[in-house]
């Protein structure tokens, strides 16, 4: 039949399986594509980030301090930047009569001549720093990349996490039902209630000072995302279950732990994929948003969160301080989320258009 | 109608009496406590100290006290690291900002993305739907820390509309509100339009609405009587979340906009360790989360004639 | 039923513009409704029935739906061309239409009330109260029990059967001239099946409303419908008087509908007689018979043209090369 393309009519006879047709639909939507592009480089950078030509994300560089983004190297850079502070107090100093600020231009002159000599015996004063760097002369670019790993794997694997624990707490109560799933459906419930975000916060104040604080932040954001995946996977257990094909295996013998996984689970994938595909940036959202409050990850690992909120505190001398990784999470967040919509169109088609 | 509020009343005490028994414990299992950071105390004044907030007693019977205290007296006993402040006179004196924050951003929020929302599905696939689904895009993907700084950067520190940071008060009015309120409601907006959106969608291509149609009611009848009450319930039913949202999105708007709010106490107390602010943080948050749900599905009840006859 | 032909569908053509292909869902149907008249469209699923009695009233969504020829002649004028202000006055007021599944196609947030109130306040023009009244007498004749108390209630307080026999006294309310059934019956159990299509027999008899009734079953049309049409992919493939389509039909497809309705009055224990294979989809069709696959029948020429109208007398029509003289 498979080879057979056409019937009487001459009309097409496609072969339908689920996911050809939902990668033809996928295709099609050009801000998915997009997305999944997107999401795909920044996955690659991300992986290939230690055999990239970067500098050392810690690398402290007091001649570097709050560079511009530039292509030029950091000694030139560093230079026009010193000569422009010069200029603007020479101005103020010459034209507009604030000769008291005579010492403070000598001062900078003097500083100037220093910065000149250190540049000149300091073999990094070539290096180009094209997304500028922050506070301490680190380069931004490699920055934002170790913060976008830690950020995205912060995203896979609580994820991961909440979708195992969800699969796992929702098929036992759609599969079990009675006492058990209505005790399970109300524990759910009760923790829908409660503001998850503050129960992660009260988690991360409980972690001792010093240990490895971005372990207990995947599990502690997955520990209360689950909740959501296992209402869904119970529901899908729930309408399956009494479906022909499981009372088929049944009869044959399979055993439940079997039924659910060899038959159950497939059946559910669809929705899995698009709710961890959404999910993932939701991560990656609330980490930062930890970060951000300084509740997050420890120095000296830094997520987008933390780059933001160390952005934030110069951002009206040094704006790129906080938009480059602003725009590098936004970025990242936008085709999540295209690749997400996307992916809910092409698997579950009836759903379209919900939010 | 009635026997159904009352019982979704009663289901609150569970709820609440879990969420302080979950919490009195998890607090009380974490390693360190308030007195043992940085400095080292003397052992005699710290046994004071402890003895002073009964640290010294067993957990069971520490419980006990706290119940009590909490919810025969509503009191939530002393701030550890404030001292001299009880943990009731601080929430009291933040909480009601942060609650009009909340507020003010939950209305904005439900009356743009509605409108938006339905715009969008009504001209689907015109400029207007492509304009507030892309700006609903914008408003899902990036987070309420960049729109914050970064509208504060363009409208307070270039423009200088507005204020960069601060709270009402009689010299400045009532401008401080907007830049936080806005960035609260941006995300619940954006959402509000695509569920709105999605659902007015959906309702459309719904049996009922043929009827309607070929009834030869106008179209403004058919969307004004027929759609919209359907198609807003699931908006109704997102309110409960959105409003946990947006509490807890007010920790970071009242940090970015130095808003003196239970947000910005809620992090500091999670910084400190000042346990019984923690705690007491958490219930009362919980207390408003959860009344609002409660509220929601009376809303809910009343909207949808099938749910009062259950 | 007299000869007065109030309704004639004449060529009418409706296109679905899909990602795979034109759908041509209704491809060139022709009828006409007689004043009083029963008349039964019958198909298979997705032959186009329901697009042909939504493009009457023209209602087809748009996109991806377009009417793409043909005309709807109602009142000397095509109901195809009337502006959508002139359409919404007969909408419901001199044509109704009562859908497949009573369970949705009554609005779950408004009263029973509201619903049917609307209706005839806007084409009767009568007051609220007067129109309650009337509603409530329609209730009445559509057999509620205690109308008065019911119409005030929501319709998940009414069972699927109720409901249905709701939709008819809205659908008959304003007196209309024509009513079109969808598949009253399809999603009602058997025993209330029975009921609806004997209360819509009786009503619309004494109202001296014409009906079109769509359904599956030839069995469905039999007890009811003066005139016959059937359908297939689209085309109205035969078309006559009830008792000349069961005497004597002509076209393949009509013969084996009636062989596979189970009957008492033959033998027990045949087993009844099915169709073979398919009925194909309507993506892109190429003009020949659609029905030829299947058909036991089928010549050279059904594959290259489809055939035209033929009229074998008695007011029945068929559309098949073995009645047509191939050119
Ligand atoms: N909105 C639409 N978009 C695309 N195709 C459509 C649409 N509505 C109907 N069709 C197609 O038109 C064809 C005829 O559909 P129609 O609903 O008229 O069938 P039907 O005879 O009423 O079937 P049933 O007995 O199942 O109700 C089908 O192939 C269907 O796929
Ligand atoms: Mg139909």
């Amino acid at each position: 039949m498979a080879t057979n393309a056409v019937n009487e009519f001459n009309q097409q006879v496609k072969p339908v399986s689920l996911w050809a047709d939902a990668w033809k639909r996928l295709r099609k939507n050009r801000m998915s594509l997009f997305g999944l592009w997107v999401v795909g480089i920044y996955f690659l950078v991300a992986l290939a980030a230690p055999i990239l030509p970067l500098y050392d994300y810690t690398e402290q560089n007091l001649n570097h301090v709050n560079l511009p983004p530039s292509l030029k190297p950091a000694g030139v850079v560093a230079v026009a930047q010193e000569q422009k502070a010069i200029d603007q107090i020479t101005d103020l100093v010459k034209n507009q009569g604030r000769a008291d600020l005579q010492p403070n231009l000598d001062q900078k002159i003097a500083e100037m001549a220093q910065l000149q000599a250190s540049l000149a015996a300091d073999p990094t004063s070539n290096n180009v720093y094209i997304f500028g760097t922050d506070y301490l002369g680190r380069d931004m670019l490699s920055r934002v990349i170790y913060g976008g790993r830690i950020s995205m794997m912060i995203g896979l694997v609580g994820t991961i996490t909440a979708v195992l624990v969800g699969i796992i707490i929702g098929a036992i109560a759609g599969y079990a039902g009675g006492r058990l799933d209505n005790f399970l459906m109300r524990f759910v419930d009760i923790m829908y209630g409660l503001p998850y975000m503050l129960i992660v916060i009260i988690l991360m104040s409980m972690v001792p000072q010093g240990t490895n604080s971005t372990v207990v932040l995947f599990v502690a954001i997955a520990l209360v995302s689950w909740l959501t995946i296992a209402r869904v996977v119970r529901g899908q257990i729930i309408s399956l279950k009494n479906s022909e094909f499981v009372e088929a295996a049944r009869s044959m013998g399979a055993g439940t732990g079997r039924i659910i996984f060899r038959h159950l689970l497939p059946n559910t994938l669809g929705v899995i994929i698009i709710f961890s595909t959404l999910q993932m940036p939701s991560f990656i959202m609330n980490e930062s948003f930890l970060s951000f409050l300084g509740l997050g990850v420890s120095a000296p690992a830094a997520s987008w969160g933390t780059l933001v909120s160390e952005g934030v505190q110069g951002m009206e001398l040094y704006p790129w301080r906080l938009l480059v990784p602003a725009i590098a999470m936004t970025l990242f967040l936008f085709a999540m989320n295209f690749l997400g919509d996307g992916l809910r169109d092409a698997l579950d088609p009836q759903s379209k258009n919900r939010a | 109608m009635m026997k159904f509020i009352i019982r979704r009343l009663l289901s609150l005490i569970p709820t609440m009496f879990i969420i302080i028994t979950l919490s009195f414990f998890l607090i009380h299992i974490a390693p360190g406590g308030p007195f043992s950071g940085e400095k080292k105390l003397p052992p005699h004044v710290l046994a004071n100290i402890l003895k002073k907030y009964h640290m010294d007693e067993p957990l069971g019977a520490q419980y006990l006290r706290y119940l009590n205290d909490v919810i025969l007296h509503f009191d939530l006993g002393p701030s550890y690291r404030y001292e001299d402040q009880s943990v009731n006179g601080l929430i009291s004196a933040t909480m009601p900002r942060s609650i009009f924050l909340g507020f003010v951003s939950l209305l904005l929020s439900v009356a743009l993305g509605g409108a938006a929302g339905i715009i969008s599905a009504l001209r689907q696939n015109k400029w207007q739907d492509y304009l507030s689904m892309s700006v609903a895009v914008i408003g899902i993907s990036v987070p309420l820390f960049v729109i914050g700084p970064v509208i504060q950067l363009i409208f307070a520190m270039q423009l200088h509309w507005l204020p960069v940071t601060g709270w009402i008060n009689s010299r400045a009015g009532w401008v401080t509100l907007i830049m936080p309120a806005v960035t609260l409601a941006f995300p619940y907006f954006a959402y509000i339009a695509r569920l709105s959106r999605g659902s007015v969608l959906e309702v459309l291509r719904s049996d009922y609405i043929r009827t309607a149609r070929a009834k030869g009611l106008k179209e403004s009848v058919v969307i004004g009587k027929h759609v919209l009450k359907g198609a807003m319930l699931p908006v109704v039913s997102y309110l409960g979340p959105a409003f946990a949202g947006i509490i807890t999105g007010s920790i970071v708007v009242e940090t970015v906009f130095q808003i003196p709010g239970v947000g910005r106490i809620f992090v500091q107390s999670a910084l400190n360790r000042d346990y019984t602010l923690i705690m007491g943080d958490i219930i009362t948050y919980s207390a408003v989360l959860v009344f609002a749900n409660f509220l929601v599905d009376v809303i809910y009840g009343f909207l949808d004639p099938r749910i009062a006859y259950k | 039923m007299t000869e007065e032909i109030i309704l004639q569908v004449q060529d009418l053509k409706t296109y679905f513009h899909t990602d795979e292909g034109i759908v041509k869902a209704v491809d060139g149907v022709t009828f006409d409704l007689h004043k009083g008249e029963t008349l039964g469209i019958v198909g298979e699923s997705g032959s186009g029935k329901s697009v042909t009695n939504l493009s009457i009233i023209n209602m087809i969504p748009n996109p991806p739906g377009k009417i793409a020829g043909g005309q709807v002649m109602y009142a000397g004028k095509d109901l195809v061309k009337l502006t959508i202000n002139e359409l919404r006055s007969i909408r419901g007021n001199k044509i109704s239409m009562i859908f497949q599944d009573p369970m949705t196609s009554l609005n779950p947030y408004l009263r029973i009330s509201t619903q049917m109130i609307e209706t005839i306040v806007l084409h009767q023009k009568l007051d609220k109260k007067t129109a309650k009244a009337k509603a409530i007498d329609m209730l009445k004749l559509a057999g509620i029990p205690a109308p008065e108390k019911r119409i005030d209630q929501y319709p998940h307080q009414f069972s699927g059967g109720m409901r249905q026999r709701v939709m008819i006294a809205m659908g008959l309310s304003c007196n209309p001239e024509i009513l079109i059934a969808d598949e009253p019956t399809s999603a009602l159990d058997v025993t209330i099946q029975a009921q609806i299509l004997d209360l819509i027999k009786d009503l619309t008899a004494r109202l001296g409303t014409a009906v079109i009734l769509i359904t599956h079953s030839l069995g469905v049309v039999a007890g009811m419908c003066d005139t016959i049409c059937v359908m297939y992919a689209g085309r109205i493939v035969e078309r006559g008087p009830t008792t000349e389509i069961f005497d004597k039909p002509k076209h393949p497809y009509t013969q084996g509908l009636i062989k596979s309705v189970p009957r008492l009055d033959k033998t027990s224990g045949d087993r009844l007689y099915s169709i073979r294979g398919q009925p194909p989809n309507v993506i892109d069709l190429p003009d020949c018979c659609p029905f030829y696959p299947r058909c036991d029948k089928a010549m050279d020429v059904c594959k290259r043209k489809y055939p035209l109208s033929k009229d074998v007398g008695n007011g029945h029509a068929v559309s098949c090369w073995l009645y047509t003289e191939a050119k």
